[in-house]
């Protein structure tokens, strides 16, 4: 029997509609015969056919990545038993029997000797919305910890914390994405969706052809690029000066009465401070911190209002002005504008987010944040313990209070008052995190690593016990797409035999710690639960249920149960108690940056990382993708040709990135796209090509998002293999 | 008992410092007295000339708000001038009468405009009565007054070629008044820009519609408005040119007489050392505009070649930030973090950069050499010291001007007129110190067309025509030889247009080149 199955691509937060069939005859279980031992990276035969499926967000469109995911399901590497390191640091397959009995041990002995706070979850914006909701319950209640976060703190925490302290609520984008079609003004800041998202461009096409796209970025990127040919406009501020160009924009919008003054009368607060704030940035001082000139930012201004008066002006922010020690600040800065500019929660016009992971809007709503419960509810607040008590039948005392946000928990690892034992869920943190080599230090420090994989990932590798689990085409679930839209995964393959879903793990240790409350390995139960967590809560899911999605119905949060949901938010009114959004005061911070100089021959550059079109995060998949492989190998460092000639490096040199916290050696780049000063290295690639083993693990103030796009480095033409080096060093020592 | 200190002068340095002190304010670790003589709280004097022309409006142009400082515990006194400083007694007497103690003492007074020593104008330049039909546009009601010459479509002549000068001109000229500038020498800007540079500027600022009067020495104004105000300003040549409103754009001379009257050192304006401090006074600093950074020591290098006040905001707002953690520390008390404090950075050549609308130009440093000037670009070079090195652009016809001045490759010197993005790269590499790349001729492109714009499918076969996909164009052609002759036959075959559609329009290319081709 054929299966097919109505789902969504297993990357990125556009989630894609796509439908799964299995190929006709041999595939009667799901599975085809085991690929021979020993295939390397020669790609299995796709156990599964792949098709773009009509749909709002992607109208049947995929990217490479979307059309390749099948060829993961049956990959040589695939983990597909319990792998547990041996003290010979080799990985031998056990029971699942053996592989609890092993963790409930590590938990209970790390507890024992160092309390329940040496015990660490990590989770990520990957896993569905019912894995992360039990993920966070598991943590605190059966393992009875506050030390949980997630890898989405390294992505949609600072626009999180922003959209929060604006509106009172974050949802990434408050309106459909087709709203976008019909756009007259947008204004994209730090995002190269023509990469991260492809079939997302379908969106832009309608401003690009009024010509009223403006990218803001550093680099000439495939996004960027859409706004040549009369598309639009290109802003290349210098990296790390997004702040300064966006008070400058406000500052065009208040001096040339561009403003919507009813608006801002009628539905924000803050706005004196603002104007006095924003007074210090005229567009010609902007221009000599950021580059980009003067009449420049007049325009754009000019434009985000003329477009609001016309066919609507959106302003979206993605990773590129996020990922700072002033993320948050960035972040509102661009919500200030948009406010000054009557755009947020208007018939056509808003400002958004673009959420990067699969359910990394999901994923930062159901309580695996360390500050948070359920339904997008502070921990610290009385009354939202007590519901989640009642909800869980249990005493409000047994919840934990805030955690370590994600940055400040990888920093504890192994450390006294730290944690001696962690779990890590859909996440590759010894390539995804900033400055990796302290990342990998830590895990190798702990006393007890599990991770839960298909792929025996960097992280992985380090651990003392690697959980096989599924991959989505192998399982039913939801997921909340970047429109906050929440989308079924459904099941199309039956997994391989020794694999299990988180949620069976969760359920089995949980018994085996004897914890409180009820877990389930049925996603729809586990759904069922969420419901009532979230009922009342800020996400509430409460009046979506599985047979009214799996109807197609479009089911935006919040739907509290009666309503029928929120495609567009903010309409009435902000979430904060006087319904109005709060315009906060920000400004540049000074940043003081010293560092030794290593080498005479290098030369001071400042190190953008970031993605390519044919990989997603860290990787650990699309690496093992043949056809993704073939296309991006390697990490290649993306550096300008009058740079690269002042230090002898031509296309293809083998050159070395460092600063005090390691080295990346990769293939030079030329390209014109990139500022002189400016170096990209994508992040995808493990070992020396790693670029977080360059990035610095500081931390915005509010929000606990990492500095992925500002680093100092040093830049110079690789003399000899490091290698080498490095052994040579090893002997005279 | 929390540390006390008090700022005269409440302008756009003095607000930018409390702000920076306010949460040690709040915290009880300091107490602050602001005293402003004007009757409002700080406002952005920068956009004055945006005010005087209906740009912007006061409420804008807002730095401050004193009744929120006050709520927040700054004692904040308008409207009023402090009389004298009491050393001794570390303590101000205000006109009003009213002392007010000071554990530490700011001055942020700022500077005043610079009178010309013109017949018919009161030299007086401590309290000068400007007669009516003049104005220095200087705070919020000579604004009112521009305001009113220009919404009347008046005669405006602005006297001087300094950048402020320019800008009000090239504003007013732009909201609809009749605008002379009048200046020393062949061009304006004197000597902060070259002749070419000059040359061109003055040319666009006629294409902008300025009249532009110079080399004319002024001697005089005449007064013969119906109201007796302002008709004429008289020229050393006999001649005259007629107006209905002068703005006098001469330049700001440093307010110091309050710090000469308490017997504090002075230059061009209230000398202080590196941390800010008042000669031999620990008690009192000085920022902005009314502060000259030069030290007791004879010896130091830095102050050998240190400038006076630059007049603009940006150094006396890193003043104002860098006092107020120095302020801080000083009001814990730790000797220690004190001295640990690293001193102010010294301040660059100033920048300037036009504001105006339609119009661009930055200059900074010093542009004096020309190319072939080998005795100037040779002059410094001692010691392994690089030489000066020139390169320039000039297009008078496009009103494109472009001089770097570099010293082993790092900018000493800019100019550039009518490039606007090459104007933002060259100030910025000028901020940081940074190099400038091998091939100068890089930063002239930046305001060129778009290179390499999508011009429709390359006609390389490898390379790629659907990014989304990864489908290179030979691929493409393949599958139209194979047989496909739509676009959705070739995404069905290749996958080529299946992600974003951005390429449909080169895939169709593709398809009829192949049976153009085949009629052919």
């Amino acid at each position: 029997m054929t299966k097919s199955a109505d789902t969504h691509c297993p990357y990125c937060a556009l989630q894609c509609a796509m439908t799964l069939k299995s190929p006709a005859a041999p595939a009667a279980t799901g599975l085809t015969p085991a690929v021979q031992p020993g295939s390397g990276p020669v790609p299995a035969a796709p156990a599964l056919e792949v098709s773009g499926r009509d749909f709002p967000t992607n109208r049947g469109g995929l990217c490479r990545k979307g059309w390749t995911s099948a060829s993961l399901l049956q990959h040589p590497g695939r983990v597909t038993e319990p792998m547990f390191k041996g003290p010979d640091g080799v990985f031998r397959p056990i029971s699942w029997d053996e592989a609890l009995g092993r963790v409930t041990a590590a938990v209970k002995d790390a507890r024992a000797r160092h309390g329940a706070d040496s015990v660490g979850v990590f989770g990520g914006g990957g896993l569905t919305n019912e894995k992360a909701y039990q993920l966070g319950k598991f943590a605190r209640l059966a393992l009875g910890t506050s030390r949980i976060d997630y890898n989405g703190r390294f992505c949609m925490s600072s626009a999180a914390a922003a959209g929060m302290r604006a509106f009172g609520l974050d949802r990434g984008l408050p309106f459909p994405l087709e709203a976008l079609d019909t756009a007259s003004t947008i204004l994209m800041l730090g995002s190269n969706v023509a990469e991260t998202m492809p079939p997302f461009v379908q969106h832009l096409q309608g401003v690009r052809d009024a010509g009223g796209l403006i990218v803001v970025d550093p680099r000439r990127s495939a996004t960027a690029k859409f706004t040549s040919d009369g598309g639009g406009l290109h802003l290349q501020p210098l990296p790390g000066t997004d702040l300064t160009l966006l008070l400058g924009l406000s500052h065009v919008v208040i001096h040339e009465g561009l403003l919507d003054a009813d608006y801002v009368q009628a539905r924000t607060t803050g706005f004196d401070a603002v104007v006095r704030s924003v007074n210090a940035y005229w567009p010609e001082r902007v221009q000599s911190v950021t580059g980009v000139p003067a009449d420049l930012i007049r325009e754009t201004a000019r434009r985000l209002a003329a477009g609001a008066r016309r066919g609507g002006s959106y302003i979206l922010t993605g990773r590129g002005v996020e990922q700072h020690v002033d993320g948050t600040d960035t972040a509102t800065a661009a919500i200030n504008l948009s406010l000054l500019l009557g755009l947020p929660g208007s018939a056509r016009s808003g400002y958004g987010t673009l959420t990067g992971q699969g359910n990394g809007q999901g994923g930062r709503e159901h309580g695996q944040k360390a500050d948070q419960l359920p339904g997008y509810r502070k921990i610290t607040d009385p009354a939202a313990r007590a519901h989640m008590a009642s909800v869980w039948g249990v005493d409000e005392s047994l919840i934990p209070g805030p955690g370590l946000p994600a940055v400040q928990l990888l920093k504890s690892l192994g450390q006294p008052d730290g944690v001696r034992c962690l779990f890590v869920h859909a996440s590759n943190i010894a390539v995804a995190s900033p400055d990796a080599n302290a990342v990998i230090r830590g895990l190798r420090s702990l006393d007890f690593l599990v991770v839960c994989d298909f792929f025996m990932s960097e992280t992985a590798a380090e651990a003392d016990l690697v959980l096989p689990v599924l991959q989505w085409a192998e399982e039913e679930g939801t997921l909340t797409n970047l429109e906050g839209r929440v989308l079924r995964r459904r099941q199309a393959i039956q997994p391989p035999a020794g694999a299990r879903s988180e949620l069976w793990i969760m359920a089995r240790l949980a018994e085996a710690l004897d914890a409180p409350s009820t877990y389930s390995d049925d996603p729809e139960t586990v759904f069922e639960e969420l419901r009532l967590a979230s009922a009342g809560g800020a996400a509430d899911y409460s009046g979506i249920d599985y047979a009214m999605l799996d109807s197609g119905a479009a089911a935006y949060w919040p739907y509290p149960a009666g309503s029928t949901g929120t495609p567009r938010m903010f309409v009435d009114g902000f979430a904060h108690p006087d319904g109005k959004a709060v315009m906060t005061p920000v400004a540049p911070r000074r940043r003081r940056t010293s560092m030794a100089h290593p080498d005479p021959a290098a030369k001071p550059m400042t190190l953008i990382t970031g993605r390519l079109l044919e990989h997603y995060q860290s990787g650990a998949q699309t690496r093992r993708v043949a056809e993704l492989l073939a296309a991006q190998p390697e990490a290649r460092i993306q550096i300008h040709p009058a740079a690269a000639a002042a230090m002898g490096i031509t296309d293809g040199a083998e050159v070395s990135v460092a600063n005090e916290r390691g080295e990346v050696v990769c293939r030079a780049e030329l390209s014109t796209a990139i500022r002189p000063e400016t170096v990209f290295l994508p992040f995808h690639f493990p070992e020396l090509e790693s670029a977080n083993r360059l990035t610095e693990a500081a931390t915005d103030p509010i929000s606990g998002m990492p500095e992925f796009k500002f680093n100092k480095v040093w830049v110079r033409l690789a003399v000899a293999t490091p290698i080498t080096s490095l052994l040579q060093t090893a002997e005279a020592s | 008992m929390s540390e006390q200190i008090v700022i005269v002068g409440f302008g756009p340095v003095a607000a930018r410092l409390v702000d920076e002190l306010l949460p040690a304010l709040r915290a009880g670790q300091v107490g602050l007295t602001v005293i402003g003589q004007e009757a409002e709280a700080a406002y952005n004097r920068v956009l004055v000339a945006d005010l005087g022309v209906g740009r912007t409006t006061p409420e804008a142009l807002a730095l401050a708000d004193a009744a929120a400082l006050v709520a927040d515990g700054v004692d904040v006194r308008l409207g009023v001038k402090v009389r004298r400083v009491d050393r001794a007694r570390q303590s101000v007497i205000l006109s009003d009468g009213t002392p007010a103690h000071y554990d530490r003492l700011v001055f942020a007074t700022g500077s005043r405009p610079v009178i010309p020593n013109l017949t018919g104008l009161n030299p007086d330049p401590a309290a000068p009565v400007l007669p009516p039909g003049v104005t220095a546009l200087r705070d919020l009601r000579d604004a009112e007054v521009l305001r009113q010459a220009v919404a009347g479509r008046k005669r405006v002549v602005v006297l001087g070629g300094g950048v402020l000068g320019l800008e009000t001109a090239l504003a007013a000229a732009e909201e609809g008044a009749t605008v002379t500038v009048v200046h020393n020498g062949p061009h304006p800007l004197g000597r902060n820009i070259d002749r070419g540079g000059g040359t061109v500027l003055s040319a666009s600022l006629r294409n902008c519609g300025v009249r532009m009067a110079g080399n004319a020495r002024s001697t005089g104004v005449e007064h013969n408005a119906p109201d007796g105000g302002f008709s004429a300003l008289l020229l050393d040549d006999g001649s005259a040119i007629d107006g209905d409103l002068l703005v006098l754009s001469c330049g700001v001379r440093p307010r110091i007489e309050l710090a000469e009257g308490c017997g504090l050192s002075t230059g061009t304006g209230i000398l202080v050392d590196h941390r800010l401090r008042a000669h031999h006074e620990p008690h009192i600093f000085a920022i902005g505009d009314c502060a000259e950074v030069r030290c007791p020591d004879p010896a130091c290098i830095e102050c050998r070649t240190a400038r006076g006040p630059s007049g603009l905001v940006g150094p006396g707002w890193r003043q104002a930030e860098w006092l107020a953690e120095y302020l801080l520390l000083l009001s814990e008390g730790a000797a220690e973090d004190v001295d640990s404090l690293p001193q102010l950075p010294q301040e660059k050549p100033g920048v300037v950069v036009l504001k105006a609308r339609g119009m661009n130009m930055a200059v900074a440093g010093d542009n004096s050499a020309d190319p072939w000037d080998e005795e100037v670009l040779t002059a410094g070079a001692v010691n392994g010291r690089p030489r000066l090195q020139i390169a320039q652009w000039a297009d008078p016809e496009h009103g494109r001007y472009v001089k770097m001045t570099t010293r082993g490759g790092v900018l000493e010197g800019l100019v550039s007129v009518g490039m606007p993005r090459t104007a933002g790269e060259l100030v910025q590499l000028f901020e940081r110190g940074a190099e400038l790349p091998t091939d100068r001729s890089l930063l002239l492109r930046l305001d060129g067309p778009d290179q390499l714009a999508s011009a429709g499918a390359s006609n390389n076969p490898e390379s790629t025509v659907c990014r989304c996909a990864g489908v290179s164009g030979g691929k493409i052609a393949e599958a139209v030889t194979g047989g496909c002759s739509t676009v959705a036959e070739v995404s069905a075959s290749t996958r080529a247009g299946t992600g974003c559609g951005g390429c449909h329009e080169d895939i169709k290319g593709l398809i009829e080149k192949h049976f153009q081709g085949a009629a052919a």
